[in-house]
């Protein structure tokens, strides 16, 4: 039933590993397809080419999102979830049998969606608004997968529970586990809510409900929607956490610290789904500033403290290795080369920067005005999902492949450079597409030349240099997603074993020397960074509500 | 040999308490985002009848 | 260490200068958003409506057809232009795929928007200006306009609403 890890010294559960190896070859199968539909919906809404026609646009964007922002992301959780749960707590798997109910509920689900959706059955969305009716047999498919993935996150706090009784870990978990103990909380209210307005909409679409009220369903389905990115920034952070441990072998500088920020996500970020509905008719201002401020700001707050908690936890451990010249000496001697380390680093970066500067600001009840259904908006989540628990997610596998797989990483030289495409290609991608919203160029919209309607609108000239960029960085990002598929794929079904500690190729970083007694700053380079983002987030802030101040009044 | 009072501190607890963190994340979710939300659909009123009148002409 | 279980005693460890002087700065900035939101609703000028009513599609379509009867001052492209007095009620249904009515509105003068769909849910898209509001049915949302800019300005649907959308394209003109 276990091994011990010859690298790790870790006790893994076989039956474990083996649902983890399944989780993570699912994760794969929805990112190729995600990132296919990229390619195509990149040069389509680019309409100097505007590659698709447009019912396959509005198909081919619904399984782009249903690919890369669901199925991607949960099936990677969850395997990550099992490993947190048991591999990391030395702890057995609850129960293998459910585990592969999860799994195949999980399976068929993705097999519904992505069949309706490509058979046209589904040509709604990833958000499915009612009056917009999609196949019984898509609603089914959702649900299950919805189900499926719930099981996963059940087994996950069951194989706590096992490990809490059976004292494999002592009083306290790990952090990493303990970031994914906030996950999973987010996940069970995500999915739970996803039953509640699945369930009623499928009985809709087979005639037993007579209609489904529009406000009702956008209401609760953000329940879902939103909550489920917080799931992935969740656990985007615990993954940076485990990435700065292996790399370099730093941790946070303070667990309290780090501890109680996962539990203001806990307390505050869930309600945060009523920046969906800011400029909607239906609720209240009360509502809508209370809950978009995630509770008086405290989910954001919480971003910010690990926004200096990780950088600081390399910092810190690069510091007691000797890196201690200057302000960026610990960072300058950083394992570069080790492509865990730069995903990681760059996902933090580009989720701070593009993700965290602008998402702040949308959510805002009256700024959201500016953005909201506008190109902005995507180009706020390619920062934040992409950018961040995307990528970080890419990085976390670099050390998946020798330790879960037992094989080789292949083409490693293509691996060092790999998250740099990838996320120099989303950055770019991101940006272009919040300007060209700045414009008001929409999102989910076929042909902006308004072709077939009574008159037209040209947008600002300045759009056509944007959506090159928007063409080149999309492109690029699809290269640096297929590199990293291509050798995911190749190294676990083609590549040589690993055999041992020798035949790591990345670093697994040893203790650093223990902190001398300081009584000044311990993480003064990672003070300077937050210090920058706060003031170009200020900057934005205050850009954004000139420009609001500029506009029509209205109330 | 000296008896070390162990009290553990009870926000410690409470952060150890996975459990509990389940129930208070779902708990203030429903509460303050859904149960609240739904509950201001559900008071709306209709349009005021002296708009109505004002178009239709009291019909 | 992240793998690990934390070190002994790690609740008692001393928060360290730098991470306070974060975790303070960051702590004013987030009360000072929260309570701007609340302070522009005050003294702001942009702000989402506090006015919502229900409807249903049919109630509100014979209330915008007869909003276009009492103002209506011609047509265009066969959809009828109306211009109704400052300060009044102002009728504006969204459907698959258009909108209607063309309005003609007077600088700095207020009008009480209401906007609600027919059908499906539609994106209100103010080019270019850049204000955009959601339309739902069953929904009327009083949106309360003063209009700060003159000239051709176009209503552009940003909500997904089948495979008319794109062609749905609105037009409201303010006159000096």
């Amino acid at each position: 039933m276990f091994r011990t890890c010859d690298i790790t010294g870790l006790k893994v559960d076989l039956r474990a590993e083996k649902l983890i190896q399944l989780n993570a070859v699912m994760a794969v199968v929805s990112l190729l397809i995600g990132v296919i539909a990229a390619l195509l919906l990149v040069l389509t809404r680019w309409q100097v080419v505007h590659l698709l026609p447009v019912e396959w646009y509005y198909r081919v964007l619904t399984l782009h999102g249903l690919n890369a922002l669901i199925f991607w992301i949960v099936f990677f959780e969850i395997a990550g979830l099992y490993f947190g749960s048991t591999i990391v707590l030395n702890s057995r798997m609850s129960s293998p049998k459910f585990g592969w109910l999860a799994l195949i509920l999980m399976v068929l689900g993705f097999l519904l969606v992505n069949f309706t959706i490509l058979s046209g059955n589904a040509d709604v969305l990833m958000t499915s608004y009612a009056p917009l009716q999609a196949h019984p047999l898509y609603y089914l498919g959702v649900i299950l997968f919805a189900v499926g993935a719930l099981t996963g996150v059940f087994l996950f706090f069951a194989n706590l529970l096992i490990a809490r009784k059976e004292r494999t870990y002592g009083d306290s978990l790990p952090l990493f586990t303990f970031g994914l103990v906030a996950a999973a909380i987010i996940a069970t209210l995500t999915l739970a809510t996803g039953a509640i307005i699945y369930i009623p909409t499928l009985l809709w679409s087979l005639g037993i409900i007579k209609t489904i009220d529009a406000g009702v369903y956008k209401l609760v389905w953000w329940g879902l929607g939103h909550s489920s990115q917080q799931i992935n920034v969740t656990a985007m952070i615990a993954v940076w956490y485990l990435g700065a441990f292996l790399t370099v072998g730093g941790t946070s500088i303070n667990e309290k610290v780090s501890r109680f920020a996962f539990v203001f996500y806990v307390i505050g970020i869930n309600v945060a789904s009523a920046h969906h509905l800011l400029v909607d008719p239906g609720p209240s201002p009360a509502w809508k500033v209370f809950n978009t401020s995630y509770i008086m700001y405290i989910a954001v707050l919480a971003s910010m403290i690990h926004a200096f908690a990780v950088p600081s936890a390399v910092e810190s451990a690069q510091r007691r290795r000797g890196y201690t010249k200057g302000l960026f000496d610990w960072l300058k001697n950083a394992p570069w080369g080790n492509p865990a380390f730069s995903a990681v680093l760059l996902s933090i970066i580009i989720f701070g920067f593009i993700g965290g500067v602008t998402g702040v600001v949308n959510g805002m009840e009256q700024t959201n005005i500016i953005v909201h259904n506008t190109l902005s908006i995507p180009g706020h989540f390619k920062g934040t999902v992409v950018g961040g628990t995307t990528l970080a997610f890419m990085g976390a596998t670099y050390y998946l492949i020798p330790l879960v797989f037992r094989k080789k990483i292949a083409f490693f030289g293509l691996a060092k450079i790999q998250p740099w495409l990838f996320g120099i290609g989303i950055a770019v991608l991101a940006v272009s597409m919040y300007i060209l919203g700045a414009f008001g160029v929409p999102r989910r919209h076929y042909d902006i030349t308004f072709s077939g309607g009574p008159f037209t609108y040209t947008f600002n000239p300045a759009v056509d240099f944007f959506w090159v960029l928007f063409a080149l960085g999309g492109l690029l990002a699809v290269v640096g997603a297929l590199a990293w598929i291509l050798i995911v794929v190749i190294s676990v079904f083609f590549g040589s074993p690993v055999k041992g500690p020798q035949d790591m190729q990345l670093q697994l970083a040893s203790p650093p020397p223990p902190a001398k007694e300081n009584h000044g700053f311990e993480a003064p380079g990672t003070l300077t960074l937050t210090l920058l983002f706060m003031g170009v987030f200020l900057i934005f802030l205050l850009l954004n509500w000139g420009w609001l101040s500029a506009m029509w009044e209205v109330r | 040999m000296e008896e070390k009072e162990k009290k553990v501190p009870f926000l410690q607890l409470v952060l150890d308490d996975f459990m509990f963190l389940l129930f208070l994340g779902v708990t203030i979710y429903a509460v303050s985002y859904l149960i609240w939300g739904l509950l201001e659909l559900a008071w709306l009123s209709p349009i005021p009848s002296e708009i109505k009148e004002s178009l239709l002409g009291g019909k | 260490m992240a793998l690990l279980p934390p070190e002994e005693g790690w609740y008692f460890k001393r928060v360290a200068k730098d991470e306070k002087m974060w975790i303070t700065i960051a702590l004013v900035v987030c009360l000072v958003l929260f309570f701007w939101m609340i302070v522009w609703h005050v003294y702001g000028k942009q702000n989402p409506s506090f006015t919502t009513y229900r409807t249903t599609p049919q109630e509100f379509n014979a209330l915008t057809q007869a909003f276009i009867q009492k103002y209506k001052i011609g047509e265009e492209k066969g959809i009828p232009v109306v211009e109704p007095p400052p300060n009044s009620d102002v009728f504006l249904l969204g459907k698959m795929w258009a909108w209607e009515p063309i309005l003609v509105l007077k600088k700095g003068q207020e009008y009480r928007f209401h906007i609600s769909s027919l059908d499906l849910l539609h994106g209100f898209s103010l080019q270019p200006v850049n204000m955009n509001f959601m339309v739902y049915p069953g929904y009327d949302y009083v949106l309360t306009f003063r209009p700060t800019s003159a000239g051709e300005f176009y209503i552009v649907c940003n909500e997904f609403c089948g495979i008319g959308h794109h062609m749905m394209i609105g037009k409201i003109i303010v006159k000096e």
